[in-house]
């Protein structure tokens, strides 16, 4: 009798404790920290596109572990008192997250994750942003002077008789240390960089801008400021004769559908650098491409546009390699298990490239120099830093 | 606490806060936008003193007060009795002003901002708890001074003065002296709660003392009513918090819900939903039972 009791009464306790662990849920969530609305919403649309893009391709193949996976967005409306209540809400019970986006609310709410030992990816913003962060994320960018120094070096190596270059910078978080990397680059090959023309944030009127630029008798210039600001600079400088549009160069962040539209073909010749190669070719890329289009009005994707697409790809592989549940029970480990993972990723196939991370840095990713010709980008040659 | 609760309550102590730093000049007509412009520097002052120098936190909290005041005296010297347009001409410039300094000061880390703020008290659960006694004392102080402004003599002379400058002037009034002192007083406050703020995120950048701020505090105080202190203090909690319990679908549309809420309080109710005579009313009905439950 005592015998039957002692194995029911450890049975009810075994039950007791199975059914005190919480269940894995039935989906994978992963909440976006976005800017949807706001100033940059349109930016926040297309990322949030590139995210929701891989959910579905990743869905309609299995899932992760049979179970789907769903990108939820929030949206912090580039409001870093949004951005930190909402990075509160979710460090509770989430596994991993993305965002946030951009660099006011990384800095109000990337805090909270670290504090609360979430992995959060911030795919849009420099290494030097976030290696504060680490291991709480990784930088989808490298050293912002290792790559753009030969990257501009090797823009300005086409033109041996350029000799004199001037910058116009925007003073908005990254950029001006950006337009310092392509000094170093410039000095390094024995050109004169000029005084940089500074861009306010708001300008309404260019011109003044480009006479300052002008009267400094410049062979080159380069443009660390937003793609409108670009675009408008632009015109403005071929209105008043400048004809060599090869000896202009656009860096990265300026690359955004706002170029294209404001400049249209007055932008035609001029040169642009970027981490991705539109013109790659391979049925990934061409898929996205086409369903961007499909989504966009025929648009082409912008630059940023693969960079959560990837992120939410490195989430699944995280979780299939470390072995993660998605246990309520284990969410401390298995977050930290998934950080790990992310900071070394080796051989990660991106919809473009593949690349290894190194201590939450990648290391072999390409940066290209393109032609603008119609609003295309036609490939001038592939830089490694 | 759960942190979400931290945040909400914390950031709603500073938007009140800077609410009534904006309140208080309104009382003469003076809609004083350097307040934001006191936050960030003295925000980014502190900061530096805490990071680079190592100064205790207390003292940078009261350098932070010392130095809105001082600004913002030295301004009110040039616009003390100015007109509602020219002190609100000199707030915007005072912001872009602010900005373009802090954006070539590599101190205090340029466009890139300030990172990695020490948690006061040596760890995240004291820090959260010293930043909330602080904010909450310190609402509870300037709630009071405010309060007892509003019933003394002086707020009698300001409320005269947001009537008609000229009637004030004849009835004895100096309107230059009552409108440097409520900008000064107004500047010391909002530069404490730039302390506070980059504290409260542990960072500093510049996009966090943006018109968007101005744009929080107006709304507060037009909605909420600007003839009242009250109005501010229960439309902050109120606006900030009911969206943020928003499903996703309707967060999105909380600009247009903010929009259309200020444009029916300007069209139904232009002194905002607490108004003077209510709060007179309530006052006089409150005090009438206190004089019965005496009187029994």
């Amino acid at each position: 009798m005592k015998k039957t009791l002692g194995v029911f009464l450890m049975a009810a306790m075994l039950l007791a404790f199975v059914g005190c662990q919480q269940p894995a849920p039935k989906e994978w969530t992963v909440p976006f920290l976005n800017s949807l609305t706001g100033r940059i919403a349109s930016i926040g649309e297309y990322l949030e596109w590139g995210a929701e893009r891989a959910a579905k391709e990743i869905n309609d193949a299995g899932g992760i572990k049979g179970k789907p996976i769903k990108v939820v967005g929030v949206d912090t409306a580039l409001d870093p008192q949004k951005g930190s209540v909402e990075m509160a809400r979710l460090v509770k019970d989430t596994l991993v997250a993305l965002g946030p986006v951009p660099e006011p609310v990384i800095m109000a709410a990337m805090p909270i994750a670290v504090e609360n030992g979430m992995m959060s990816i911030t795919a849009t913003t420099s290494l030097e942003y976030a290696n504060k962060f680490f291991p709480w994320t990784v930088s989808w960018f490298p050293s912002t002077e290792e790559r753009l120094a030969p990257l501009v070096a090797a823009w300005a190596k086409q033109f041996p008789e350029m000799k004199q270059v001037v910058q116009f910078v925007e003073p908005y978080g990254p950029w001006p240390g950006m337009a310092d990397a392509h000094v170093k680059g410039l000095e390094g090959l024995g050109l004169k960089v000029l005084d940089k023309v500074e861009v306010p944030t708001n300008a309404v009127t260019f011109g003044p801008l480009v006479v300052k630029a002008l009267n400094e008798k410049p062979d080159g210039m380069v443009f660390v400021c937003n793609a409108t600001a670009t675009a408008k600079l632009i015109k403005e400088l071929k209105s008043r004769g400048w004809k060599k549009m090869d000896h202009l160069l656009v860096f990265s962040s300026g690359d955004a559908p706002e170029l294209y539209a404001t400049g249209g073909k007055d932008i035609n010749g001029v040169e642009i650098y970027n981490y991705i190669n539109p013109n790659l070719d391979n049925p990934r890329w061409n898929a996205f491409k086409d369903a961007y289009a499909a989504a966009h009005g025929g648009n082409q994707p912008p630059s940023l546009s693969t960079n959560y697409y990837d992120a939410v790809y490195m989430i699944k592989e995280a979780i299939e390699k470390t072995g993660v549940t998605g246990s309520p029970s284990k969410l401390k480990a298995e977050r930290k298990l998934i950080a790990d993972y992310l900071q070394n990723v080796k051989g990660f196939h991106g919809i473009m490239f593949d690349w290894d991370m190194k201590d939450g840095v990648p290391t072999n990713k390409p940066t290209f120099i393109f032609q603008i010709q119609d609003s295309k980008k036609v490939l001038v040659q592939e830089v490694k830093g | 606490m759960p942190l979400p609760l931290y945040y909400f309550l914390a950031i709603t102590a500073v938007n009140v806060l800077m609410a009534w730093a904006l309140y208080l000049p309104y009382r003469v007509g003076h809609l004083h936008f350097i307040t934001v412009a006191n936050m960030a520097i003295s925000g980014y002052s502190a900061a530096w003193l805490v990071m680079s120098l190592h100064v205790p936190f207390g003292w940078a909290l009261l350098a932070g007060f010392a130095l809105g005041g001082i600004v913002g005296y030295i301004v009110s010297l040039f616009i003390g009795d100015a007109p509602t347009f020219a002190v609100v001409i000199v707030g915007f410039t005072f912001i872009y002003i602010t900005r373009t300094v802090i954006e070539n000061l590599n101190a205090v880390g340029g466009t890139m901002g300030m990172f990695g703020l020490p948690n006061i008290g040596g760890n995240p659960v004291a820090h959260r708890w010293i930043i909330l006694a602080i904010l909450y004392g310190l609402l509870l102080l300037v709630g009071f001074l405010i309060h007892r402004f509003d019933h003394s003599q002086l707020g009698r002379a300001a409320s005269a003065v947001f009537v008609d400058k000229d009637l004030a002037a004849s009835l004895g009034v100096d309107i230059r002296k009552l409108g440097m002192q409520l900008q000064t007083f107004s500047c010391t406050i909002a530069g404490g709660c730039g302390v506070l703020y980059g504290f409260i995120y542990r960072s500093f950048h510049l996009d966090f003392f943006t018109f968007a701020l101005v744009g929080i505090a107006m709304t507060i105080i037009f909605v909420g009513g600007y003839a009242t202190m009250w109005g501010s203090l229960i439309l902050a909690p109120i606006l900030y918090g009911v969206p943020l319990l928003f499903p996703p679908a309707i967060q999105s549309w909380r600009i247009v819900i903010y929009g259309g809420l200020l444009i029916l309080v300007l069209v139904l109710k232009p002194e905002g939903f607490l108004t003077r005579r209510f709060v007179y009313s309530l006052e006089s009905f409150l005090s009438g039972i206190r004089k019965k439950r005496k009187t029994q």
